[in-house]
């Protein structure tokens, strides 16, 4: 690595020195209590997968590069200088950590290790070895924002095809509109992912619970929180709160997609609308007498996964519990403390890389499938997307026995259809 | 020799002390100069006293208790040692009637407490060369503990050498007067204390602990002053 370069990097580094940062990159005392805490380490027994490993790897450069005695005595912290076999040893350990936090649980100083490989990430972009196709994909989310127009016939034409499908299955719940879209005025924008799956059984619940709401022109997922970039994150989430704006609505509304939610929730700062997961929407709606559910729908066993950016990150842990409440009389409880739930493994971009990280993926969840299999449950609800594809490859993997299915699923296939909201069907 | 005494006793405890106060004072004062993190960090389920629950967590360890039972045993004991001993140095600057609550000597525990905390960072020591605390654990780490052993080993041992083998030309008044005149810029070093059998073990006893006190702000034991600020993000 040529000086230029580094310095350029060491830049990058610095952009990221908040309070906060300087905290988590000063206090840790290497006291180990963070062991056990990471799935990585527990199903792997890898030393380089401990929470205080991986940050140390990032406080090695700090120390060399922003501390005095870095410069002075570097061997008292191991101060090691930024260079290629540094950015190797950063690349493995931001993509083997899937941030989901569970080893703040465990840290006696509460160190946010998926903060600390945000520095991680961001070098990598800065050296051009972050794993492209995230930032493809980033890239191609910003994109769309800044020229809708070109998109919108296709998601239009696309959104007619899948309401067919919701007349088919919910006809008696289906509105005017069984999917509205850019409805000036609305009480709630619904931000879904690219997927029927996301958007069906979604829109069923809206109309059968009366809501006055519309679909978002942009997909949830945020590849720009993914890949740590925080320019892209932040022109990502802008798309979705302009439009909220423009729109006008009370209340939005983010799909099961943990990373988006935890982003629209905590970074939007503060806005004239609410912003909630669909899991909580849904459990008002079940509260409020909007919607009613078929209980007898479901009668296997059923255990839930919370989603570590939803749940422990987020807060989303009673409303899933009483949703399945109302869906089944036997509901598993997979960790007694929701915070302590082992991370499904597929967090921080390791699903959306796909094929490339799936042998890593099986093994650094092993844990994980003894869990689930632990409960005996039938049936595996989660309400995240990245959770639900490494729970369904885990499923394979490790042959579980379980099906895995999004807790909106469940909920709409529930749905008791009683026709008195229905208008005209398309 | 004497002069080697002076240096460690009077210029060096200055010089350990003025590091102390202004490497810590700069170290916190970059770190919180920097602007706060713009989204709250905290770990769900909100808890209902963040303030209580931020001060829990930094004297109490809540959780070292639920995942390191034995390290937090040992921990607490440690920590608690500290205060005491931290209250017993103060006793021979003052006499305090807060502390006299429990009428005793100075100083306090009678060497015994210095022996407690020994046994306490041989148990860190010990724990750190183990895998895969080892892995973890940076050089800093064992100096630290090393320091630390060294100063409470040779600091009760001028406590058992008072009380046990009756030393006893070396008195509390006399530590009492070195103290309040090093406190005062007029340091003096009283007889019992350059010339007494066990003068030795204090000189030890003094050096460790500026070095000690000199390496404080470059190093990891910042996490006494950081604990309460670091866990509040955590609370949110």
């Amino acid at each position: 690595m040529d000086l230029e370069t580094r310095n350029e990097l060491l830049k990058l580094f610095k952009t990221k020195l908040n309070q906060a940062m300087r905290l988590y990159l000063e206090t840790c005392t290497r006291c180990g209590v963070c062991i056990e805490a990471c799935h990585v380490y527990a199903s792997t027994g890898q030393v380089k997968h401990i929470a205080a490993y991986r940050s140390e790897i990032i406080r090695r450069l700090y120390k060399k590069h922003f501390k005095l005695r870095g410069k002075f005595w570097p061997s008292v912290g191991e101060a090691k200088e930024l260079n290629d076999m540094a950015l190797e040893e950063l690349f493995e350990a931001a993509y083997s950590c899937t941030g989901c936090r569970r080893c703040m649980v465990f840290c006696p100083f509460g160190i946010d290790t998926q903060m600390l490989m945000s520095i991680a990430k961001l070098l990598l972009i800065g050296a051009h070895t972050e794993p492209e196709i995230l930032t493809l994909l980033a890239d191609t989310s910003v994109e769309k924002g800044k020229s809708i127009d070109l998109f919108k016939e296709g998601f239009l034409q696309g959104i007619k095809n899948l309401e067919k499908q919701v007349v088919k299955k919910w006809a008696l719940e289906a509105g005017e509109t069984a999917i509205p879209v850019d409805v000036e005025g609305a009480d709630l924008l619904y931000v879904a992912l690219a997927g029927a799956h996301s958007i069906i059984p979604a829109a069923a619940i809206f109309n059968a619970a009366g809501e006055n709401w519309t679909l978002s022109f942009f997909e949830a997922v945020n590849f720009g929180a993914f890949v740590g970039d925080p320019t892209k994150t932040k022109l990502i989430l802008d798309r979705i709160i302009k439009e909220a704006l423009r729109l006008k609505v009370k209340e939005v509304c983010i799909c099961e997609c943990g990373t988006a939610y935890r982003v629209m929730k905590h970074l939007s700062g503060t806005q004239p609308f609410t912003v909630s997961s669909i899991t909580e929407v849904h459990a008002r709606y079940i509260r409020e007498g909007r919607i009613k559910l078929d209980k007898s729908r479901f009668n296997q066993a059923t255990t839930y996964h919370d989603p570590c950016q939803i749940a422990r990150n987020a807060g989303i842990m009673e409303e899933p519990r009483f949703i399945l409440k109302h869906l089944t009389d036997d509901f598993r409880e997979m960790s007694p403390e929701p915070e302590y739930n082992w991370c499904c493994g597929g967090g921080g971009g390791l699903v959306a890389l796909g094929e490339e990280t799936l042998d890593f993926r099986m093994k650094s969840s092993r844990v994980k499938a003894d869990q689930v299999k632990e409960t005996g449950a039938a049936i595996l609800a989660t309400a995240c997307e990245n959770c639900h594809t490494q729970l369904d490859n885990l499923n394979d993997h490790y042959n579980m026995g379980v099906e895995v299915k999004f807790l909106s699923s469940m909920l709409a296939d529930a749905l008791v259809q009683d026709g008195s909201r229905r208008v005209q069907p398309i | 020799m004497q002069s080697l005494y002076y240096f460690i006793l009077v210029p060096m405890v200055y010089f350990a002390v003025a590091v102390f106060i202004i490497g810590t004072c700069v170290r916190l004062f970059n770190i919180f100069k920097a602007s706060p993190h713009p989204t709250t960090l905290q770990i769900y389920p909100e808890k209902k006293s963040k303030f209580l629950g931020t001060l829990l967590d930094s004297l109490l360890f809540p959780t070292i208790r639920r995942h390191k039972p034995l390290l937090w045993v040992f921990l607490m004991v440690f920590h608690i040692g500290l205060i005491l001993l931290f209250i017993g140095h103060l006793e021979l600057i003052w006499d305090l009637a807060i502390f006299q609550i429990i009428p005793h000597d100075p100083f306090l525990g009678k060497g015994y407490l210095g022996l407690i905390m020994a046994v306490c960072l041989l148990f860190f020591l010990f724990r750190r060369m183990l895998s895969p605390v080892k892995e973890l654990s940076v050089p800093e780490d064992y100096y630290l503990l090393i320091l630390l052993f060294l100063i409470v080993t040779f600091g009760s041992e001028m406590d058992w050498a008072r009380r046990i083998y009756f030393y006893e030309e070396l008195t509390v008044e006399d530590y009492r007067d070195y103290f309040v005149s090093l406190l005062v810029f007029k340091p003096e070093l009283p007889d019992g204390i350059i010339f007494s059998g066990h003068a030795f073990m204090l000189v030890l006893h003094a050096f460790f602990a500026n070095l000690f006190l000199i390496f404080f702000p470059f190093s990891q034991s910042m996490h006494s002053f950081l604990s309460l600020p670091i866990n509040k993000l955590r609370r949110g």
